[in-house]
């Protein structure tokens, strides 16, 4: 890793992190690439090590999908958590922003990490649960808030 | 005699008087003919007025570029996740209704 520690990995000594590491790819992209598209199998996670990483959903622009901007991951962060969620199917388009360098971790070869080394798997658990736990908790603010400005619109 | 024709004098002068008067008030309140007239504007309620200008729903929508409105709720999103994020740093009732100032919601 050339940058900040991996949100993922946090709470692993070095050995661990350097052994779940060992397990990952190295993938580097141009930017405007697309990572993974939205329903696509989700079989690998990733970790950006340098680059940004815009995750977006579509929406009907005049009668044609146009990417709408939900997230946008940097250095350190993950993408691609469906792959150890079911179904295993991706929720969210990914395209970099930049030249961007990420490590694919796959779900088997995270899973069989897990199964030797359940204490690996416990602290890599937490951290994704706070991963998921953050998107749910900003996501359900911003859908609060637009609730309010349509119960001003129309009920007021 | 002379008081009762001196009385008579006075009351038909108190009438002639009177009369003319009279005739210098009521010609006054006529308008003259050749005077303009104040325009006279029909008012037209709301409804009709709106009915004969408003045009059909969209017609008069400014077409702003799809690039353009992309930006705007790129924008949005940005100030909407941001505002979430500091509501979720420090959660109270005001912080979770703190009004951005995206164009999309103003």
């Amino acid at each position: 890793m050339n940058y900040r520690e991996p949100d993922l990995l946090k709470g692993l000594n070095d050995e661990q992190m350097e052994q779940a590491l060992a397990l990952g790819s190295r993938i580097s992209l141009p930017g405007g690439a697309e990572l993974f598209g939205l329903g696509s199998e989700a079989d690998r996670l990733f970790l950006i090590d340098r680059g940004r990483v815009k995750l977006t959903l579509p929406i009907q622009l005049r009668g044609h999908d146009q990417d709408i901007l939900v997230e946008e991951r940097s250095s350190g962060q993950t993408v691609g958590w469906s792959a150890l969620i079911p179904p295993y199917r991706f929720t969210l388009k990914a395209t970099t922003l930049i030249e961007t360098d990420l490590i694919a971790l796959s779900r088997e070869s995270l899973r069989a990490l897990f199964a030797a080394s359940p204490e690996v798997g416990y602290t890599v658990s937490l951290n994704l649960a706070a991963v998921i736990g953050q998107r749910l908790q900003l996501f359900q603010t911003m859908w609060l808030r637009e609730m309010q400005r349509v119960v001003e619109r129309h009920c007021v | 005699m002379v008081l009762l024709l001196m009385a008579a004098c006075l009351g038909l002068l108190a009438l002639v008087v009177t009369a003319l008067a009279y005739w210098a008030a009521a010609r006054s309140e006529e308008p003259a003919v050749d005077q303009p007239q104040p325009e006279v504007f029909k008012v037209a309620s709301p409804v009709g007025f709106f009915a004969d200008t408003a045009a059909p729903a969209g017609a008069m929508r400014i077409q702003v570029p799809v690039e353009a409105l992309l930006l705007q709720i790129e924008n949005h999103v940005r100030l909407e996740q941001a505002a979430a994020e500091s509501f979720l740093e420090y959660p109270t009732s005001a912080l979770l209704h703190t009004r951005t100032i995206s164009p999309i919601v103003n």
